[in-house]
C-alpha cells in the first residue's frame, strides 16, 4: 500500500461518523432491567443492619456474650441475601469501621499467636478483596470477579464471626 | 451533546443510584456505544442487545467506577466486552437491507465513495481484522487497548489492522493500475 493509498484509506476512515443513533429507543428496556436490582436499597438495607449490629457490638460486649454470635449472624445473613453491590455509602462505611473496631477489641483477647493468624488471615481475606475489587474496575463486567469480590466479602465477616464464637467463653471467663 | 464531554456531576449522581441522572448518560452515550456494538458485531439486533447489555452492567458496576480513565472508555469497554462475550454463535451478517442507521448519505462528498460501500467493506472483513479496524481505525483505541480489549498480542492486532487495511484498499478499489 503506498501513501496515496493510505491517505485515501484514512480520510474515508476518519470520516465514518462514530455515533450512530439507535434505531428504536432502547432506554425503556435498559431502565426496566435497572428497575429489577434497584440500587438505593440493598446498601441502604445493609447499612442499617450493619449500623444495629455496630451499636449492638460497641455498647457492651456482654450482650453478645450473652446472646451468642447472634450479630455477626445479621451481617452474615444480610450479607447472604442482598444482592451484591458493594456499598459505599458513608453510613455504612462508618458502621462498618465500628464493626471491625469491635472485632479488633475482642481479637485483643486473644492469646499473641492466635491474634496473629487471625489478623494474617484477615489480612490476606482484605487484599484479596481489594485486589479483586481493582481487577473489576478495570473489568467491571466480568461476572467472576464479581463473585470472588462476592466471596470475600463474605469470608471477612465469617472470620469475624469465628472470632467472636472463640472470644466468647474467654469474656464469660472474664 | 457531545460525547466526548465528560459530565462528571451526572456521573456521581448516577454512581449514588440516581436512575434520572443514569438516563442522562444513556442519552448522552448510547450513540457511540451503539455505533460501537454495530460496527463490532455487524447486525442491529446484536448491538441493540449488546447496547442494553452494556449500560445495564455499567450501572452495576458504576459505584465501583473509580475515574482512572474517561467515562466513556471505561464504557467502551464493557461494550467491547459485551460483544465479544456473545460473539460465539452468532453469524456475522451485515445487514445490507438496514442501511440507514442514522449513517449521512455520504461520508466525504470530495471522495466519491458514500459511507455505506465503507461500511459494507468494513463488515466484510474477518472478523478479527475487523474488531481491530473499527477500534484502532474507527473509535481511536491505541494498538494497547485495543489488544488488551480484544485479548490479543498487541503484534497480533498490529498486523490485524495492516491486514484490514491491505483488504478495504482492495475492496474499495483504492489500488492504483
Amino acid at each position: 500500500m503506498n501513501d496515496r493509498q493510505q491517505d485515501s484509506l484514512d480520510r474515508l476512515i476518519a470520516n465514518l461518523p462514530r455515533d450512530i443513533v439507535p434505531p428504536g429507543n432502547l432506554w425503556p428496556r435498559v431502565a426496566a432491567r435497572l428497575s429489577i436490582r434497584p440500587r438505593h436499597a440493598p446498601p441502604m438495607a445493609l447499612a442499617a443492619a450493619i449500623a444495629l449490629a455496630a451499636a449492638g457490638l460497641a455498647s457492651l460486649f456482654t450482650w453478645a456474650v450473652l446472646q451468642g454470635p447472634s450479630v455477626p449472624r445479621v451481617i452474615q445473613t444480610v450479607a447472604a441475601t442482598t444482592s451484591f453491590d458493594e456499598p459505599r455509602d458513608p453510613k455504612y462505611l462508618l458502621a462498618r469501621d465500628s464493626v471491625e473496631k469491635t472485632f479488633r477489641d475482642r481479637l485483643a483477647l486473644l492469646e499473641p499467636a492466635t491474634r496473629a493468624k487471625i489478623e494474617t488471615s484477615l489480612a490476606v481475606i482484605q487484599k484479596a478483596h481489594e485486589d479483586i475489587r481493582k481487577a473489576l474496575a478495570a473489568d467491571p463486567q466480568s461476572p467472576v470477579l464479581e463473585q470472588l469480590l462476592q466471596s470475600t466479602w463474605h469470608d471477612e465477616f465469617d472470620l469475624y464471626d469465628r472470632v467472636v464464637r472463640a472470644t466468647q467463653p474467654t469474656m464469660t471467663r472474664i | 451533546m457531545d460525547s466526548s464531554t465528560e459530565p462528571t456531576d451526572t456521573i456521581a449522581a448516577a454512581a449514588a443510584g440516581d436512575v434520572a441522572a443514569f438516563e442522562c448518560l444513556y442519552r448522552q452515550f448510547s450513540p457511540r456505544v451503539y455505533g460501537l456494538c454495530l460496527r463490532l458485531t455487524g447486525q442491529r439486533e446484536a448491538a441493540e442487545d449488546c447496547t442494553q447489555e452494556s449500560f445495564v452492567a455499567a450501572w452495576r458496576a458504576l459505584s465501583r467506577f473509580e475515574r482512572r480513565s474517561r467515562f466513556s472508555t471505561w464504557l467502551h469497554r464493557i461494550a467491547v466486552h459485551c460483544v465479544l462475550s456473545r460473539r460465539k454463535g452468532l453469524r456475522f451478517e451485515y445487514e445490507v437491507a438496514e442501511p440507514a442507521l442514522g449513517l449521512p448519505d455520504r461520508a466525504d462528498p470530495g471522495s466519491g465513495t458514500p459511507p455505506l460501500d465503507v461500511e459494507r467493506a468494513i463488515a466484510a472483513l474477518p472478523e478479527g481484522a475487523r474488531h481491530v479496524l473499527v477500534l484502532v481505525g474507527i473509535y481511536g483505541y491505541s494498538h494497547a487497548e485495543a489488544a488488551g480489549a480484544l485479548g490479543i498480542a498487541e503484534g497480533t492486532c498490529k498486523a490485524q489492522l495492516h491486514r484490514a487495511r491491505q483488504l478495504l484498499t482492495s475492496t474499495l478499489g483504492l489500488e492504483q493500475p
